[in-house]
């Protein structure tokens, strides 16, 4: 046991041994939430989370930890997609977002142009915009209302699944996946400081 | 030994049976996928996870299961969930551009309104 009086950690409970001074797991799986490492040791396994542990230095261990917690939750809700699950929600978020974003540009625009003294006697460039800035409004809430017919057995409330680790996604494909892969490696680097505080 | 092992078989150095659970989807030809997969997850726990699964989803677990090992080896402290965290913060900062831009709209309309009403007196 850890020491006199002093109860074994979570891990070592459930693998049903010592659990040693030096437990590279003690500090991160406390004896009064079983659950946790129970659920990454079924999808990871207790050896491989020491090992991925032991190549971390002490003071990234938590949030990796943390992130594995995390992601065995993800895949225990969801076995087939886990995590990517939830990033496929998160990037068709952004997409809609990103083209509400450009409507509403769209609109000022044309806004802007109505406004503008000297192009108020070109009609048809006026006319060319409206219909161009009505077919992207058709366009986007054609894409809105696909998008919301997939989404609609979703967690919306991302914030509380991100801390419940509750996701139900059907939508991601292998090749979808990929490109997601990619994508993702091209985007802004990934923050450094600690994701949980 | 069979000549034809998938890749799983083939890192494991065992026989590959026909009934491999891993061979539809650890072709010989691409050693690394199964490799990384290995490291993260170890193919016991792989073997397990997809013998809960129908086979016509299998497929796609593994190519989840690859895609998540493939961030966790590029980031072993986040793993994906910094992705996660990435597209967390662009949403967040495409609804402030959104409800900005949106505001900037409802401004200019109102001031379009203006405009075309004082027309209207003169």
């Amino acid at each position: 046991m850890a020491g006199p009086g002093s109860s074994p950690c979570a891990s070592c409970k459930l693998l049903r041994r010592r659990c040693a001074k030096d437990c590279i797991f003690a500090p991160y799986f406390p004896p009064d939430d079983p659950h946790k490492f129970a659920i990454v040791h079924k999808v990871f396994g207790a050896s491989n989370v020491s090992k991925m542990l032991q190549e971390l230095p002490v003071h990234q261990r938590a949030d990796a930890v943390n992130s594995l917690v995390f992601e065995a939750n993800a895949r225990v809700r969801d076995p087939v997609y886990g995590c990517v699950g939830a990033i496929s929600y998160l990037q068709n978020q952004v997409s809609q977002l990103q083209m509400q974003l450009a409507v509403a540009q769209a609109e000022i625009l044309c806004i802007q142009m109505q406004n503008e003294p000297t192009l108020q006697s070109h009609h048809h460039v006026l006319e060319l915009d409206q219909d161009h800035k009505a077919l992207l409004l058709q366009n986007n809430n054609n894409n809105i209302n696909n998008c919301s017919n997939n989404n609609n057995n979703n967690n919306n409330n991302l914030g509380y699944a991100m801390s419940s680790g509750q996701f139900n996604s059907n939508f991601a494909s292998p090749s979808s996946i990929m490109q997601m892969q990619m994508q993702m490696q091209m985007q802004d680097p990934l923050k450094q400081e600690s994701l949980w505080t | 030994m069979n000549p034809k092992r998938c890749a799983a078989c083939k890192y494991l150095r065992r026989r590959c049976p026909k009934d491999c659970i891993f061979a539809p989807y650890f072709p010989p030809n691409d050693p690394a996928k199964f490799a990384c997969i290995h490291r993260i997850y170890g193919a016991g726990n792989v073997s397990k996870m997809l013998q809960q699964l129908p086979d016509q989803t299998r497929a796609e677990a593994v190519e989840s299961l690859c895609f998540e090992a493939k961030c966790r080896v590029d980031d072993p402290v986040y793993g994906c969930v910094g992705i996660i965290h990435l597209l967390q913060t662009q949403i967040q900062n495409a609804q402030n551009e959104l409800a900005k831009t949106q505001a900037e709209v409802a401004v200019a309309q109102t001031k379009v309104g203006q405009t075309q009403n004082s027309d209207q007196f003169m």
